[in-house]
């Protein structure tokens, strides 16, 4: 019950990582050094050995409420480079259908001795309350809770920029699509501002841009044509295909003749502008495959640079909790 | 309630406060049985078996509760004891209880088993509709002869309007006073609190006020077109307000009530996920918080507790999977105190809030100090403070968002109809 701000809650007293819950709340610098160490560790990824000893002889367990093949992976292969032991539960079909509770569950977890949980859950909310209540040591990794933030997608995205863009301060980001749904949206909201964005513009429909949006510090745009004006990132956003059985858009036909990407709507962003998707992308719902393909596109190299970044954070936030291990 | 024959009860020198008929100022009460039979002067020959001395006290007719429920994990002995403790006398026990109140039979029960317990009257509202289906009529005039004070439909959707104009029609027949929390459960869209900026950042699903204002416009309607007697407890938009205020001077019998932590917390409490934030109806803007305390302050609205007992385990989920609802009637009264130590409540419009307001509102005869009325009343020492901690607690609510901080006031005994039910 205990009102702490999950941006409080992932730092220890030394400021550094020790749980990496969202983006939000956390400074330039350790952003930064995020993507400095993210970056350290794309070199190791091109040579034959690829692993490195950070967390041997550490558990971590992939901890997936929700189901996710693609996320899952990348944890686990970020996990095994960094030499640690990886065990996969997905609790979406076993525990918690059979009625016991999430305390239930992290409690039976403790007593398997694990150093770090990956987290990924359906509320909005649930790696900051585990991360709250496991025993001290272990280390919360978010890999996506309810709508609120998908941290580690974010992130590496802020590495794609980064080494596409060099730098952040005169960039204009726009993000398009499911808004509303969307915890990468949050997520990369907040790192683009902390890291000194120029401009953050989402664009969509009302009905998929969430309520004061513009608390978060970005402009709404309903129109692709003035949204793009003068970007240099396009963000598209994955749209759920369940969302078009209820009242919040009419078609797909509508959808992406407003906001899918196609090369004419591209062409009102910058012209070095980099086109970027978490995954999997809908072909011609919302973006075309030229675009997807093109020159412009990063998408690829979003995947590529999806582990080298968790095994930053997870080797961050270990080494924030070893910290605390000889503190005690 | 203990019977005790020729129960004759002198009250010196505390400081008594009655909003109902402006009394403001230090006199004795004197009690025969369960009736106030002298405010100042001691009858003749008035021979007390007791003198109570609540000299530096306050004393304020019994407080009244419009909205609470006693929770599926605890006892009506605890709660309606938890209540006496904060100076209620009276406690209006909402339907949604198991089992639900929509037969005579647990309203009768309800009661008897608050008398045996001998703490605070409780007083059953029945369910509007068939097991809170919100598609039958429940047996509305049975429920009102077993003593329930109005008719509810709790937190429960009802399946369409034309029940809602049914149950209004039949209800207006006999005078029975209806009780709703609009809400439209379309527009709520399953959300767990308020639609606005803290919502979007936590990645929270929202309830927009709209899920409130229309709903309560529609009942607002029917109440227009059916004349049944209305009162709209818990709301929690400034809009809500207005709309009652403006139904009022129309000339609609429509009351309202605002549940007490509407009037202290707002949406930005449940940054962090904090689950003790959880509640139905939700915590809103800062701006609604404040126009709800105007409200009361203008007397338009009166104050509920909306306790909802539940043990902690309850709230050790993630918040939209935590049970909603907070543990109030121990704290109650501090917290309202609280209110008025930081001039955000006028004593006069928060005592009124709790007495004479509700009072009213149900056409009971508690709520005032009057000569020849129910001896049911609360002695409250404002100088002292009262500190909760999860010990401590008479109700079994472990939910208390107040635990462990120092609150205003302290109620040092506590009479029902003229017996003595708490006395610290």
């Amino acid at each position: 019950m205990s009102p702490l701000d999950p941006s409080q809650v992932q730092l220890n007293e030394e400021g550094r990582l020790k749980h990496f819950l969202t983006t939000e709340g956390l400074s330039q610098a350790l952003l930064t050094e995020i993507i400095d160490t993210a970056d350290s560790f794309i070199s190791t990824q091109e040579r034959s050995v690829k692993t490195v000893p950070l967390l041997r002889g550490k558990t971590v367990v992939n901890l997936f409420f929700e189901n996710s093949t693609r996320t899952r992976s990348t944890f686990e292969l970020a996990a095994k480079r960094l030499s640690a032991n990886i065990l996969n539960l997905d609790i979406a079909r076993s525990a918690t259908s059979k009625g016991e509770t999430l305390m239930d569950t992290l409690w039976n977890l403790e007593s398997m001795y694990s150093d770090m949980f990956v987290v990924r859950h359906a509320d909005s909310g649930a790696a900051h309350f585990i991360a709250q209540h496991v025993t001290p040591n272990v280390a919360v990794i978010n890999a996506g809770d309810g709508r609120h933030a998908h941290p580690t997608q974010a992130m590496l995205d802020m590495l794609t920029i980064r080494r596409e863009k060099g730098q952040f301060e005169n960039l204009t980001v726009a993000i398009v699509g499911d808004i509303l749904h969307s915890r990468v949206a949050r997520s990369q909201i907040y790192a683009l501002k902390t890291l000194g964005a120029a401009e953050v513009r989402v664009i969509g429909p009302n009905t998929l841009i969430p309520r004061d949006i513009e608390s978060l510090g970005v402009r709404a745009f309903n129109n692709m044509k003035q949204g793009l004006k003068g970007v240099d990132v396009v963000i598209m956003l994955r749209l759920q295909k369940e969302r078009m059985q209820t009242a919040l858009l009419p078609s797909e036909g509508e959808f992406y003749r407003l906001y899918g990407l196609s090369t004419e709507k591209l062409a009102f962003a910058n012209s070095d502008a980099i086109v970027m998707h978490p995954g999997p992308i809908n072909r011609g719902v919302e973006i075309e495959s030229a675009v997807a393909d093109g020159p412009q596109s990063v998408i690829l190299k979003q995947v590529s640079n999806g582990i080298p970044m968790r095994m930053a954070v997870m080797a961050m936030a270990m080494s924030g909790q070893q910290l605390r291990q000889e503190e005690v | 309630m203990k019977i005790q024959p020729q129960n004759k009860i002198s009250i010196v020198g505390g400081h008594v406060f009655d909003p109902s008929q402006q009394l403001d100022g230090v006199m004795d009460i004197f009690i025969e049985n369960d009736t106030i039979v002298a405010i100042g002067q001691a009858p003749s020959g008035f021979q007390p078996v007791e003198t109570i001395d609540a000299s530096g006290k306050m004393i304020f007719p019994g407080f009244i509760d419009t909205n609470m429920n006693f929770g599926s994990k605890t006892s009506i002995a605890n709660e309606t004891q938890a209540a006496s403790r904060s100076g209620f006398t009276t406690l209006c026990s909402s339907p949604d209880n198991k089992p639900v109140q929509d037969t005579a039979a647990s309203a009768i029960l309800l009661k008897e088993k608050a008398k045996q317990a001998g703490f605070c009257s409780v007083l059953p509202i029945g369910a509007l509709t068939a097991n809170l289906e919100g598609e039958q009529l429940s047996n509305m005039y049975a429920l009102k002869d077993a003593g329930c004070i109005a008719l509810s439909q709790a937190d429960a959707a009802f399946k369409d309007a034309r029940v809602i104009q049914q149950c209004y029609l039949y209800a207006a027949g006999f005078d029975i006073t209806v009780i709703i929390t609009p809400l439209d459960t379309a527009l709520a869209h399953g959300g767990c609190m308020h639609e606005g900026s803290t919502s979007t950042k936590l990645g929270l699903a929202g309830i927009p006020t709209s899920a409130e204002t229309s709903s309560l416009a529609q009942h607002l309607i029917l109440c227009e077109e059916t004349g049944v007697k209305m009162h709209v407890s818990r709301i929690t938009s400034q809009r809500a307000l207005e709309m009652i205020v403006e139904a009022q001077t129309n000339g609609l019998p429509v009351t309202a009530d605002v549940a007490i932590g509407n009037l202290i917390f707002t949406d930005e409490d449940v940054k962090g996920y904090n689950s003790a934030m959880h509640v139905v109806p939700v915590y809103r803007s800062e701006q609604d918080r404040l126009a709800l305390l105007a409200g009361v302050n203008a007397g338009q609205l009166s104050i509920c507790s909306n306790h909802r007992p539940t043990e902690m385990a309850a709230k050790m989920a993630p918040f939209s999977d935590s049970v909603s609802g907070i543990s109030v009637l121990d704290s109650f009264t501090n917290v309202l105190l609280d209110l008025v130590h930081s001039e955000q409540l006028t004593l006069t419009a928060a005592i009124n809030a709790v007495t004479h307001g509700p009072a009213n509102a149900f056409n009971l005869s508690v709520g005032s100090l009057i000569v020849e009325g129910q001896a049911s009343l609360c002695m409250v020492d404002l100088t002292e403070l009262s500190h909760h901690t999860l010990s401590s607690l008479t109700s079994k609510g472990q939910n208390n968002p107040w635990l462990n901080e120092p609150l205003p006031g302290k109620v040092s005994c506590t009479i029902n109809q003229g017996h003595i039910v708490y006395r610290a």
